[in-house]
């Protein structure tokens, strides 16, 4: 699965440490995220999303 | 419970501490410089070294969450535990004639600390937030529970053909430690 987190979290001039502390999780899980090593569950995805204020749909997208 | 990634702390030394100590503690004893109980007490008390090396965890460079914090304490105290419990069990069983009962109740001793390890196990999957540091330790323990049934099948038939020696089926949770130690080591090196 595709995302846009690098884009997004740029966008707002965020560190990975600055992104994790507003979803409560580690640097390493936002990291594995980013790089597409791992999926979110579906309540994770939905966190992200409300994070930057935008739709899951418009962050991850199918490969 | 939430994992931050801090920048200091050493906790590789506090190991390596422990490690030292538990190699001299070892050998004082094959050497017959101290007597049984003696070393069981000092590797106990060694296990102290555990509690900076927690405290170097949480201010290093890796990720560290409050459950693995929780964790850490838990194994400790059960480790503590299991060292002084198999150190009386033995020391009584050797020096005494006991009851079969009796016996029964030493062997509580060893068994309930590790029984606590895995409950500390079971309980660290449960109140670890971060989903994918509970999704790494989870692969790890697949890992590691796949390590244990193939050696134990390996060794199982070699045993059987009279290849090599009987082994305790305690063995069980030293080759799963390994093996999640090795599993958590190749998660490190392909950066997951």
């Amino acid at each position: 699965m595709k995302n846009r987190l690098k884009v997004l979290r740029a966008e707002r001039d965020w560190s990975q440490q600055d992104l994790a502390d507003r979803l409560e999780v580690s640097r390493q899980s936002v990291n594995a995220i980013e790089t597409g090593r791992y999926d979110p569950s579906l309540p994770l995805a939905f966190k992200i999303a409300d994070v930057f204020g935008t739709q899951i749909e418009d962050i991850f997208q199918r490969d | 419970m939430t994992a931050r990634t801090h920048i200091r702390g050493r906790p590789g030394l506090w190991v390596g501490l422990f490690f030292a100590s538990a190699g001299v503690i070892i050998a004082l004893r094959l050497s017959g410089a101290i007597e049984e109980p003696v070393g069981f007490i000092l590797l106990a008390l060694s296990m102290g070294l555990m509690i900076p090396f927690n405290k170097a965890m949480k201010n290093s460079a890796c990720t560290y969450s409050e459950a693995m914090d929780v964790y850490n304490r838990r194994m400790m105290v059960c480790s503590i535990g299991y060292v002084l419990g198999l150190g009386i069990a033995i020391v009584l069983w050797r020096n005494y004639e006991l009851a079969d009962w009796t016996v029964f109740a030493l062997t509580l001793l060893p068994i309930l600390p590790t029984f606590g390890m895995i409950w500390a196990m079971a309980r660290y999957l449960k109140e670890e937030s971060d989903e994918y540091l509970r999704h790494k330790s989870m692969m790890a323990s697949l890992a590691a529970l796949g390590f244990v049934l193939a050696l134990g099948i390996f060794w199982g038939f070699l045993e059987m053909f009279g290849l090599v020696p009987h082994i305790w089926a305690w063995w069980v949770l030293p080759a799963w430690a390994i093996g999640l130690a090795g599993a958590q080591l190749w998660q490190k090196v392909r950066g997951a």
